[in-house]
């Protein structure tokens, strides 16, 4: 990953995070929320690989319980596991692959809202597992609405590297 | 017998071959190391994080810096917020027109309502002063003579089933301070629960911990406003030998002891009792409230300063 694809990258995050906390989160649909940022995080995770994806979310986690004035830390780790693991499914089974931005969405939507219910539960905060069941449903939906867009857009910014620069778990044989 | 072509081939086949172990790409095995490092750095920098703004949510190194990081972004804040505005507004404009003529009929009713209502409250206020009298009732700080508003815009409103809270674009360089009441145009929102120079948190009616004393209006019940099972909002300790309707509305209580000042003064609206329930074993009556505030999609909120500070 180039300087000028982590400038471009870092930026979209924040515009994202910032957006997902001024303005879409006040969008209710069915009792979900489109998620712009997780849905921008992906799109970077799988373009530039799981160490981007784990540095992005971390910083955008931050970003936006800054702004939120909420538990520091708390979405930074939720969207570090969520961008490195959409990093690895990138780097390795997921590469060129049509759909893989909509599975990772998918996928990542509800471990993501998952993994949130977890962290507040363990904290003692308000964790209302019945309400983000209910929600499940509608959230992957919107975010995959949000997915082809978003992720179209991240691909004109960061173009996808060659399979060579990837880091890869699986060697390719002959 | 077996051609000696063969017999060679198959003996090669079958003597048994040490595989030699698959060299390890010195680089990517590097690389993936490195990128493991990251990757649990960052997580446990991040539950330090939590750690440390889980134990001291209001004060310390990593509030200070957290109410500089929450000012830094304000700006982007309040920006965002602008450009959103008119899609917001072209929304409520069609959604208005489409529900105008059921709001219009709506509003006919809560006319002759209110109408009633005035007659009766006038009848009720004119018994007060020897009422009062009688009771030797200790007035707490009532509302709004004792409280200056601080208007603010909300900077980040609630989103999703976790979040109870939101961010207002007014802090302690405003007024503002902890523990302060925050009503929108509609009625009661919540409590200030954490305090920046430039920003607040708000907590909201409908958080688990959030608490209030309420008034019924119309029949004077007294009961606790908090958040019941399923997160929808209950009036709780009310007994089932009081009477509480469909339709009731709903004010904060106000304090009733002088040695203990309820964070809430008297009279603000809170909501309408939309169900009420008894069963034979629970001790009270079970009634649902629905808050006037709309709490989901709030753009801008009044702090409820005291004049006097709290003794």
């Amino acid at each position: 990953m180039t300087l000028g694809d982590g400038v471009k990258a870092a930026a979209l995050l924040f515009v994202a995070a910032v957006a997902q906390v001024s303005i879409f989160s006040q969008v209710h649909v069915f009792g979900a929320v489109p998620d712009v940022l997780l849905v921008s995080l992906v799109a970077v995770s799988l373009l530039r690989g799981s160490v981007a994806g784990a540095v992005g979310g971390f910083f955008a986690g931050l970003i936006v319980d800054t702004a939120s004035l909420g538990t520091l830390g708390l979405t930074s780790l939720v969207l570090t596991l969520a961008g490195y693991w959409i990093g690895r499914y990138g780097e390795t089974t997921g590469r060129d692959r049509a759909h893989a931005p909509f599975l990772s969405v998918a996928v990542v939507t509800v471990l993501y809202q998952l993994g949130l219910l977890v962290v507040h539960f363990v904290l003692g905060e308000s964790a209302p597992a019945g309400a983000v069941v209910r929600s499940l449903v509608p959230a992957i939906v919107l975010n995959l609405i949000l997915t082809a867009p978003i992720y179209a857009l991240v691909r004109r910014l960061l173009r996808p590297v060659d399979r060579d620069e990837l880091t890869t778990e699986v060697q390719l044989l002959g | 017998m077996a051609p000696p072509s063969r017999s060679a081939r198959a003996a090669v086949l079958a003597s048994s071959v040490q595989r030699s172990k698959p060299t390890p790409y010195p680089s990517k095995a590097r690389s993936a190391l490195i990128r493991r490092a990251i990757v649990v750095g960052l997580v446990i920098v991040a539950l330090a994080l939590v750690t440390i703004s889980f134990r001291s949510p209001t004060a310390g190194a990593l509030h200070d810096a957290q109410g500089v990081g929450s000012t830094v972004l304000r700006p982007f804040q309040i920006a965002a917020t602008r450009i959103a505005q008119p899609f917001r507004d072209a929304y409520d404009y069609v959604d208005g027109l489409a529900n105008a003529r059921a709001d219009l009929k709506r509003q006919k009713q809560i006319d002759r309502n209110l109408r009633e209502r005035d007659i009766h409250i006038a009848a009720q206020a004119a018994l007060l002063p020897s009422v009062l009298k009688l009771l030797h009732f200790v007035r707490g700080r009532s509302f709004p003579n004792d409280f200056r508003a601080v208007s603010t815009s909300v900077t980040s409103p609630p989103g999703g089933p976790f979040a109870h809270t939101l961010a207002i674009d007014a802090g302690s360089s405003d007024g503002v301070r902890l523990d302060s009441p925050v009503v929108s145009g509609e009625g009661l929102v919540g409590i200030v629960s954490n305090v920046f120079p430039h920003t607040a948190k708000v907590t909201l009616l409908t958080d688990p911990d959030s608490f209030a004393s309420a008034r019924d209006i119309d029949t004077q019940v007294r009961g606790m406003v908090h958040t019941g099972p399923g997160g929808t909002l209950i009036l709780d300790q009310v007994s089932k030998q009081f009477r509480v309707k469909d339709g009731d509305k709903l004010v904060t209580a106000g304090t009733h002891n002088a040695r203990y000042p309820d964070l809430y003064p008297y009279g603000i609206p809170i909501g309408t009792v939309t169900s009420v329930s008894a069963t034979d074993t629970a001790t009270f009556l079970q009634v649902q409230v629905q808050p006037f505030a709309n709490l989901g999609s709030l753009e801008s909120v009044a702090v409820l300063v005291p004049k006097k500070p709290r003794r």
